[in-house]
């Protein structure tokens, strides 16, 4: 072995202290839930929930959409916490797909049925800029957590981890915003909504190498066994 | 102890409990297999990168021990870390070698070749001759091609069939050897 190697094993082993083992994906996204739930209840309520909720409950077309929001959200939490674990199988990063496309195809099945309700009157499209910000709102300490969470991990595909990550706080996000915003003509959703947690994501997955980076990690291990 | 999955999870277990002498000998037992898997994957790097490859492994296996399951087998683990970072290092190799501009001559400074003469030339050439055939093998032949016959990257890759990465390490540590030696004599 050569002494610089041996020499590093000596200090890894030195420094090294008792490590709480990470508990598998589903229950850390069970934790991450648990910690963002009170906090999305708490804006919903500040904000007040929309008139019309209890009415909304029974139309099955808001809620499949609301379930496939919070199923995306569910399941990129839990393709993101699979990323940082070295070994686990990869195919789980494609999970949040399926949630995705039901939720996507009951958005396109809406703006057709609108459509054909209302012609070409129903597919007008408005600004609605209350839709980044309050999903940027309901999703921030959602966001915060899985950061946190994520951090604890391996660095191992920083941009795809990242991007699940905001796909995550965002669909719950957006599970929250559709409580106390009353927008359901389907292609506002689509174009607003949607667009906004797309953008969210692909951005988050732009600055993946700021937020996991293996130097960084790198780092602060030496600097920790150093000191 | 033997390279059994069984065993190396049972000691990578106690390491995570914090016991140093199971973590010594789990480094001590992983560390001949990933020098031969890096080796085989990076045949053109020589032995002190190879060894540079081995200490990030390890040093990012310790980094991120936390997130190994201790009800699942531990070879996968450490070969996905270590194909990580395998991969990460060849990204960050193709990133600095896009932005590296091989120059063959450097401009001059000024006309006056007093100004021009520093580093050009060195005073004694027996002792660079000597100096040069201390070298290991392929640090000599690249500088030999590279800056005695002044052949173009390229061309020394053809000729000598390493890589031109591999030949911008060799120059690269075999001026750092030679200028230490000649400091030296």
């Amino acid at each position: 072995m050569a002494p610089d190697t041996d020499q590093l094993i000596q200090s890894l082993a030195k420094s090294v202290r008792p490590v709480r083992p990470l508990s598998c994906p589903w229950l850390r996204v069970a934790g991450w839930l648990a910690l963002a739930t009170p906090y999305m209840a708490m804006v919903v309520f500040a904000m007040s929930p929309r008139g019309d909720l209890a009415a909304k409950m029974s139309d099955w077309h808001f809620v499949i959409e609301q379930l496939a929001a919070l199923a995306t959200g569910l399941t990129a939490g839990l393709a993101a916490f699979a990323s940082v674990v070295p070994g686990y199988c990869r195919k789980i990063i494609i999970a949040p797909m399926v949630p995705l496309a039901i939720w996507l195809a009951t958005l396109g099945e809406g703006c057709v049925a609108d459509w054909l309700r209302w012609g070409p009157e129903g597919l007008s499209l408005r600004p609605d800029w209350l839709c980044l910000p309050a999903i940027v709102l309901v999703g921030a300490v959602p966001a915060m957590v899985m950061v946190v969470m994520l951090r604890r991990g391996a660095p191992l595909t920083p941009h795809v981890t990242t991007a699940l990550g905001a796909l995550a706080a965002a669909g719950l996000g957006n599970f929250g915003l559709r409580l106390f915003h009353p927008q359901d003509a389907s292609l506002m959703v689509l174009v607003w909504q949607f667009g906004t947690i797309f953008a969210l994501s692909v951005l988050a997955g732009c600055v993946g190498r700021f937020i996991l980076d293996w130097r960084a990690l790198l780092r602060a291990t030496r600097a920790k066994i150093a000191g | 102890m033997t390279l059994n999955d069984e065993n190396l999870a049972a000691l990578m277990r106690a390491t995570q409990a914090g016991d140093t002498r199971a973590y010594t000998q789990l480094l001590k037992i992983i560390t001949p297999p990933l020098r031969l898997i890096i080796r085989r994957q990076r045949r053109f790097l020589q032995s002190d990168q190879i060894e540079d490859l081995v200490q990030d492994v390890l040093l990012s296996v310790h980094a991120v021990r936390a997130t190994y399951d201790p009800d699942r087998p531990f070879m996968p683990w450490v070969m996905a870390i270590t194909r990580n970072r395998l991969a990460d290092g060849a990204r960050r190799y193709m990133r600095r070698a896009e932005h590296e501009v091989a120059v063959e001559k450097f401009p001059v400074t000024f006309s006056g070749d007093e100004a021009n003469m520093e580093g050009e030339e060195y005073g004694d050439p027996e002792a660079l001759r000597h100096a040069l055939r201390e070298l290991p093998p392929r640090q000599r032949e690249a500088i030999k091609m590279l800056k005695l016959r002044e052949m173009s990257l390229k061309e020394a890759s053809a000729a000598s069939g390493m890589s031109i990465g591999a030949l911008k390490i060799s120059v690269h540590r075999g001026i750092a050897a030679l200028r230490k030696v000649l400091a030296k004599s």
